[in-house]
């Protein structure tokens, strides 16, 4: 395992439970400070300004109209279904590395489980905001809801944007779960630790009763093995089945049999990106540096290259199903992607999804914290970019020539865009200042498994 | 015991003391039943009294209540006889525009008219209109029109009453009247109204120094002129387009803008059967690609001025080879234009000489109303040496002998104008300020007339400038009449009571010259008094909405020997000029017209059915033209000709000739409406000019067309909304349109359809279509089908608003239709093929296809488009929330969504007219629902319903979709594909009958019968 200058230092410093009471308090003081540094008082304040955008955004949609969006005929779905897409790849990340990490006893994955989870239940809630609004009439997103009513209208089973919703919302809900259910000793801890009486009925009642005994524990354990279980699915299931929204329908260029398999790789690849985007500055800002390593962060660059790479792969495969399948429709489209209107696109997604990530494989570049910064966020861009060109390139030019357009999006859709960030943003900030940020005591089981 | 007889014993019971006193004066009162009023006195409610007032609040109820009681036109407060609330009932009546009337036939909903059909009576309608005629409706209840007389004093225009206008016209014109109609001059648009032609010779005779003017910016004059050029006296040409074999059009935008399109389009398409033994051939010669040039099978773009000398030529060569009768007169000589050695001009050319002559006596020429006398009177010239008349060219006399041109008249005024000879100006329904030539500058001359009235649709330009202004009633509101393009009367009856303060145009001259009718109805019937007597044949002829017997005979007329024919020096070009000498042609646009209809949104947003231009015209480039100019589609340019400039948009128009520019009349309007443009008008009717105002470039030089046009690229651009082919074409997306086109547009040649007839079945091979599940719906009862044949579509558009009227379909505007927001549940999609000089065309309408397999359904989430059990693709609007992912999935990409909420304007007071135009069997879509054609299944219901109640099976032809209704050339049919005999099953049976995109497994019901065209094999 590789080892950084700063674990070796950790490594040095004294063991036992003084160990082990400074990684609470590394971690419980974030949460315990009276004052948190001023950075988070800015990222907060510009964060929820967001958020005020997004809600003017959509109180004029429910206005005026979804009009307000670019979307047209051919491409009915534009920014707000991009955006679907991208956040719920994004809420990839942490039941991955909770669930299947998990199981697979990879035990660095400790220090970033919380704070991933905690991302990936964010990222869900900013996906969900969008096909809620993103419909004609958006007071009634429920009719997708299988809700007994006395006309005996049921959805329409068939339709993959009703899979969606149990997908989505099943994996929200175990995440959900699972990201609490693991809160719960360390929401105990800061209860016990509690220096006022407010702190302590909030936190009391946030830990629902947990006293630490054997039993609690023994229950804990037997209960997280079981969500790992049922989640481990859940983290393939959820992006196939949002692919299935592509690949079930017949527009060349959605209509591909790897979609599955090649949204969750891109899935993960972004939601590692994104967390890796998220922790390089939380653990500066809240002195986490010795909970999570460098080492952490450049399993995670591992993970990236790999997926990236499934990506490049699929990239290709597809232009090559395209050519084999000697379908006129699909050659045009996968041609039209990399050198039509919207080939800009097409080698944004490229560059920042393939070529980019393949600088991880120097070790010093997936170790230098700026530079996977920088990877990470193009990485990120270049997944956005990706369902940008799925949907909006695939669906300008379809069948007949004469219906073919060309899809700009308006500002309501980047501001739209920049209010889920702010959604997002705002909600990731609210946990890093009152919720253990690293799972104390999953962590300090790590580490004292390195000692006795 | 007293006897109750007894008058002198005092009652047993008494009221007052008076009656018990048995006071004589009291019995005298009690003797009168109303005993406290004396029934002399006025307020008594005798029985004449009663009558009197009775009978006055009567009049004055009918009087207030509707001006047209005489004419039995009534709310129904008592309902008529027969009528069933719901039920639609239908009225022919007839539109005039341009001297020339159709048979129209109105549905009528309670009262309310809502949608315009082609009578089926009439000869040259028979059921089918044009979209021009068939968005009258819309304008009818266009808030726009004009609602109250408005009077200008001082600059500012006032509103004021009808009754206020009457009492000046009547003052003014008793004026004129006394001075024998001394400087009155009425300008009025072109008519064949009989009743206006008797109520302008009664005009006549009380105003004899006035005159009439009849002016339209393009009308047939110049076919008039070559008629008295070539026979001495003023004939209509009739084309048999249905016996033609070979049929060359000069210029002639015979199934497009000129006049009677409707029924040549019918007559055209019926000889492009290929399962027939023969189809006919058409030539085009033109300089910008119209409907016509679109049809045809060999098409040279040629300048419009240099179609005179082709013309010579043609009858110099034809002579030659016929040898014609010396009766007939001399050919022209060979004019000596370069033009003509051209290698593609030649030959063209001479493969044409040979087709004509082959073919002579079943031929066809036809010259276009803007071209000059000489090439008409060389054209009737040309029918009579190919031996065509009678048998494919008939003629009709005319009574008219006015050959002067419009541009005369105008010059005519304007001098008189000038002279201060005229004192009063009449504009009725009729707009000079806007369409008059810009070089005349008619705004400056009609400030120099002391009075000007106008009475108009609108509050128009020329009405801002008028002294007077009445509203005027739209042709649905009046009686009135028209001639056919054979001569046969039309009449006009009212399909509802003006809805606003406004004049009938007829009723208004009855009062100027104080006429002893006084109603429409009364002059109309006056004037064909003599024709009909009784009042039941009268009753038929309006039911039938025209007279029977009353067309004008057919004659030969004899052809006179004319002289040879000058030219002048551009008359006799190159095949290209410089810039400086480009040609420019002003036309009609293919649906404002001259800009009366510009106001009307279904036509402002139909798409041009060349260029699929909406909410705009540009001046028109030939692509290698515009390469040597140095413009780019969108450009911003300025044209000049002879010191008048414009500066208009450009747009690179494949098919263009070389050297040409076109550019549409009709836009640049200020004071049309929100539609078109309305920059004067309050603040909630404010809208900026649509478009560029082309009448500011006629002038002396140029009417029609002119060169010598300059034209300078501003550097600027201007977004264009096109309803295809937007943002331009890149060379990967052009090239995937040619490698699919085939496909999708299946066409072959005539030739090589007789040899392969379902060659169009063999375009795409795919696996066999098999289905992965069992199909859970049979269709064992009705199997609903189109049949659009790709060949009969010429590609008018007149299904596109048959369609907008009958399901509601909302006008969304130009920013919309550039971002690909137009609604229209059709669109006919226009492909070029070939290189861009001349390119082939084809016209493929495309509405739902009604898939069994619909991939919409399958992925909608709350099942709101679903399958009926006879395969219908039903939206259900309610349940319906927009996710929009059925469009995505649409491989036809016919899905309309509903972004916004397009009747939102309606909620203001002055727009609440509009919802009037509303078909009551279709639902008005609310914002963020998906909606599509529905293959009119209102109309499937209503005949469906009625064959139920009566017990009987349906009969073919029986339903149709508004499209098929109005398809003046029977593309598309429609019926119950069960039934083996049905038109449309037959149709589909035919080899080359296929389905769009077949090969996705989706079995469209909709199919297109492939294009088959008949090239010349010289030309190969």
């Amino acid at each position: 395992m590789a080892t950084s200058a700063e674990y070796l230092q950790w490594q040095a410093e004294p063991k036992g439970d003084n160990a082990l009471a400074r990684i609470t308090d590394n971690v419980v003081r974030v949460v315990e400070t009276p004052r948190p540094p001023a950075a988070w008082y800015i990222a907060l304040a510009i964060s929820i300004s967001w958020v005020g955008i997004f809600g003017a955004v959509v109180g004029y949609l429910f206005w005026e109209g979804v009009g307000i969006y670019g979307n047209m005929n051919p491409v009915a779905w534009g920014w707000p279904i991009v955006n679907f897409v991208f956040w719920v790849g994004i809420g990839h990340a942490g039941t991955l590395i909770s669930a299947i990490l998990f199981l697979f006893r990879q035990q660095w994955r400790t220090a970033i489980n919380r704070a991933a989870e905690a991302m990936t239940i964010f990222a869900v809630i900013c996906a969900l905001l969008f096909p809620g609004i993103h419909i004609g009439r958006p007071w009634l997103p429920y009719w997708m809801l299988p809700i007994p009513n006395q006309m005996d209208l049921w959805p329409q089973f068939r339709s993959p944007l009703d899979w969606d919703i149990f997908a989505v919302s099943t994996y929200f809900t175990v995440s959900l779960m699972f990201w609490y259910m693991g809160l719960l000793p360390d929401l105990a801890t800061i209860r016990d630790r509690a220096t006022t009486t407010v702190r302590r009925l909030i936190y009391g009642m946030l830990a629902m009763g947990w006293r630490g005994s054997s039993r609690h524990w023994h229950r804990y354990e037997r209960a997280y093995l079981i969500l790992a279980a049922l989640s481990t699915p859940l983290v393939l299931s959820v992006h196939s089945v949002v692919s299935f929204d592509f690949a079930t329908a017949q527009l060349p260029g959605w209509h591909t049999t790897i979609f599955p398999p090649y949204f969750v790789a891109g899935a993960i690849f972004s939601g590692f990106a994104m967390v890796v985007t998220l922790l390089v500055p939380a653990r500066e800002f809240f002195g986490l540096k010795r909970v999570i390593e460098i080492r952490h962060l450049e399993n995670m660059n591992k993970i990236i290259l790999a997926t990236g790479t499934m990506v490049g792969y699929a990239y290709g495969m597809e232009f090559f199903i395209a050519w084999y399948s000697g379908s006129d429709y699909e050659v045009f489209t996968f041609f039209n992607r990399a050198f039509g209107p919207y080939a800009w696109a097409y080698w944004t997604m490229v560059s920042c999804n393939v070529i980019f990530p393949q600088l991880f494989w120097f070790k010093k570049i997936r170790t230098s914290l700026p530079a996977m910064m920088v990877i990470c966020v193009l990485v990120n861009v270049g997944m956005w970019f990706e369902r940008f060109v799925i949907i909006c390139t695939s669906l300008s030019r379809d069948f007949l020539p004469a219906a073919w357009g060309y899809y700009i999006p308006t500002p309501f859709d980047f501001l739209t865009f920049l209010g889920s960030f702010g959604v997002f943003f705002t909600l990731f900030l609210l946990f890093c200042r009152y919720l253990p940020m690293v799972a104390v005591a999953e962590v300090k089981g790590v580490a004292a498994s390195g000692d006795h | 015991m007293s006897s109750v007889k007894d008058k002198s014993t005092p009652p047993l019971y008494w009221r007052s003391l008076e009656e018990r006193a048995r006071d004589p004066e009291l019995l005298e009162r009690l003797r009168h039943e109303f005993a406290d009023r004396d029934p002399g006195e006025p307020s008594s409610q005798d029985r004449r009294r009663f009558m009197q007032v009775m009978g006055a609040s009567l009049a004055f109820g009918a009087a207030t209540g509707c001006r047209w009681q005489e004419d039995k036109l009534m709310p129904f407060t008592r309902t008529p006889e027969g009528m069933v609330p719901g039920v639609p009932s239908y009225y022919n009546t007839a539109m005039e525009l341009n001297g020339h009337s159709v048979g129209l036939r109105v549905k009528s909903y309670d009262g309310r008219p809502i949608k315009i059909e082609g009578n089926p009576l009439h000869k040259d309608s028979q059921g089918a209109a044009s979209a021009i005629a068939q968005a009258a409706i819309l304008e009818l209840y266009d808030p726009d029109r004009s609602r109250t007389p408005m009077q200008v004093q001082g600059g500012q225009a006032a509103p004021t009453s009808l009754a206020e206008f009457k009492k000046f016209a009547r003052k003014h014109f008793s004026e004129v009247m006394s001075q024998r109609g001394e400087g009155l001059r009425v300008l009025t648009t072109r008519t064949s109204s009989p009743s206006f032609k008797d109520m302008k010779a009664r005009f006549g005779a009380l105003f004899p120094l006035a005159k009439w003017m009849e002016y339209e910016p393009v009308s047939d004059v110049n076919a008039r002129a070559g008629s008295v050029l070539a026979f001495g006296s003023v004939h209509r040409a009739h084309y048999a387009f249905d016996k033609a074999k070979v049929i060359l059009s000069l210029d002639a935008d015979f199934l497009g803008i000129e006049p009677n399109s409707v029924s040549h389009s019918r007559l055209f398409a019926s000889t492009r059967v290929p399962e027939s033994e023969t189809m006919s051939r058409l030539y085009a010669v033109e300089s910008a690609l119209s409907i016509t040039g679109c049809s045809a099978d060999h098409r040279l773009p040629l300048r419009s001025e240099l179609i005179k000398a082709f013309t010579a030529a043609l009858d110099y060569q034809v002579s030659q080879r016929l040898a014609p009768p010396a009766g007939l007169g001399v050919a022209q000589p060979m004019p000596a234009a370069p033009f003509l050695a051209d290698a593609e001009v030649k030959k063209f050319f001479d493969a044409l000489v040979k087709d004509l002559v082959a073919n002579a006596g079943s031929s066809v020429v036809v010259a276009g109303c803007s071209q000059p006398a000489e090439v008409h009177a060389l054209v009737h010239r040309l029918n009579a040496v190919l031996g065509n008349v009678p048998n494919t060219v008939s003629y009709t006399q005319l009574d008219s002998t006015d050959t002067r041109t419009d541009e005369q008249l105008m010059q005519q005024l304007a001098d008189e104008i000038k002279a201060g000879r005229v004192s009063t100006v009449l504009c009725l329904d009729t707009n000079p300020v806007y369409n008059a030539p810009g070089s005349a500058d008619f705004k400056s001359l009609l400030a120099k007339v002391k009075t000007t009235v106008h009475i108009g649709r609108y509050f128009d330009e020329t009405a801002r400038l008028s002294s007077f202004h009445a509203p005027l009633c739209h042709f649905l509101e009046t009686w009135s009449d028209g001639l056919s393009w054979d001569g046969g009367v039309t009449l006009v009856q009212p399909l509802i009571a003006p809805l606003h303060e406004s004049i009938c145009p007829l009723e208004f001259l009855a009062s100027v010259i104080r006429d002893s009718e006084t109603t429409s109805l009364g002059i109309v019937r006056r004037t064909h008094r003599e024709v009909i007597r009784d009042d039941r044949t009268w009753r038929a002829a309006v039911h039938d909405g025209a007279i029977p017997g009353t067309e004008a005979k057919r004659v030969t007329p004899e052809l006179r020997a004319f002289g040879v024919f000058g030219f002048a020096v551009n008359e006799l070009g190159e095949m290209n000029v410089g810039n400086g000498k480009l040609e420019i042609s002003l036309a009609l646009d293919s649906h404002l017209h001259d800009g009366r209809f510009a106001n009307n949104g279904w036509l402002m947003e139909c798409p041009d059915p060349v260029t699929k231009l909406t909410w705009d015209n540009a001046v028109l480039v030939n692509p290698g033209t515009a390469k040597e100019l140095g413009i780019q589609n969108g450009a911003l340019v300025e044209v000049s000709v002879a010191e008048r400039h414009i500066t208009v948009p450009a747009l690179l128009s494949p098919g263009q000739a070389k050297g040409s520019l076109r550019l549409a009349l009709g836009y640049g309007r200020t004071s049309a409406g929100v539609v078109a443009g309305n920059i004067n008008a309050a603040e909630d009717a404010r809208a900026d000019s649509v478009g560029v105002n082309a009448f500011a470039l006629r002038g002396p030089g140029l009417w029609h067309f002119g060169s010598g046009a300059t034209v300078k690229n501003s550097g600027k651009s201007f977004p264009l909304a096109t309803t295809q082919d937007k943002h331009g074409i890149d060379p990967i997306g052009q090239k995937g349109t040619e490698d699919r086109l085939p496909l999708i547009v299946r066409e072959t040649t005539f030739e090589k359809y007789k040899e392969e007839p379902d060659f169009a079945k063999h375009k795409v091979h795919h696996p066999p279509l098999l289905s992965l599940w069992e199909e859970p719906v049979q269709y064992d009862g009705h199997r609903w089908g189109m049949s659009v044949d790709l060949n009969k579509c010429t590609g008018c558009g007149a299904c596109v608003i048959a369609c907008q009227a009958e399901n509601n379909i909302p006008v969304v505007g130009k920013d919309r239709v550039m971002m690909g927001r137009e609604m229209q549940w059709m669109r006919i999609d226009r492909y070029f093929s070939g290189d861009s000089d001349t390119p082939k065309v084809s016209n493929q309408p495309v509405m739902c296809q009604q898939c069994e397999h619909a991939p919409c359904e399958q992925v909608c989430p709350v099942g709101a488009t679903q399958h009926n059990h006879e395969g219908l693709n039903d939206m259900t609007y309610n349940r319906c929330i927009g996710t929009r992912y059925c469009s995505n999935n649409c491989p036809y990409k016919v899905r309309r969504f509903n972004y916004f909420n397009f009747h939102e304007d309606m909620k203001q007071e002055r727009n609440q007219v509009k919802g009037m135009v509303f078909n009551p069997e279709v639902t008005v879509r609310s914002r963020g629902v998906m909606e599509k054609c529905t293959y009119c299944v209102q109309r499937i219901n209503l005949v469906k319903i009625d064959a139920r109640n009566n017990q009987r099976d349906l009969v073919d032809g029986e339903i149709q979709t508004a499209c098929q209704q109005t398809c003046p050339t029977g593309a598309i049919v429609f019926g119950d594909l069960n039934d083996k005999s049905s038109h449309v099953a037959q149709l589909q049976g035919r080899p080359r009958s296929y389905a769009l995109l077949e090969e996705l497994n989706i079995r469209p019901r909709t199919q297109y019968l492939a294009q088959v065209r008949n090239p010349n094999p010289e030309l190969g």
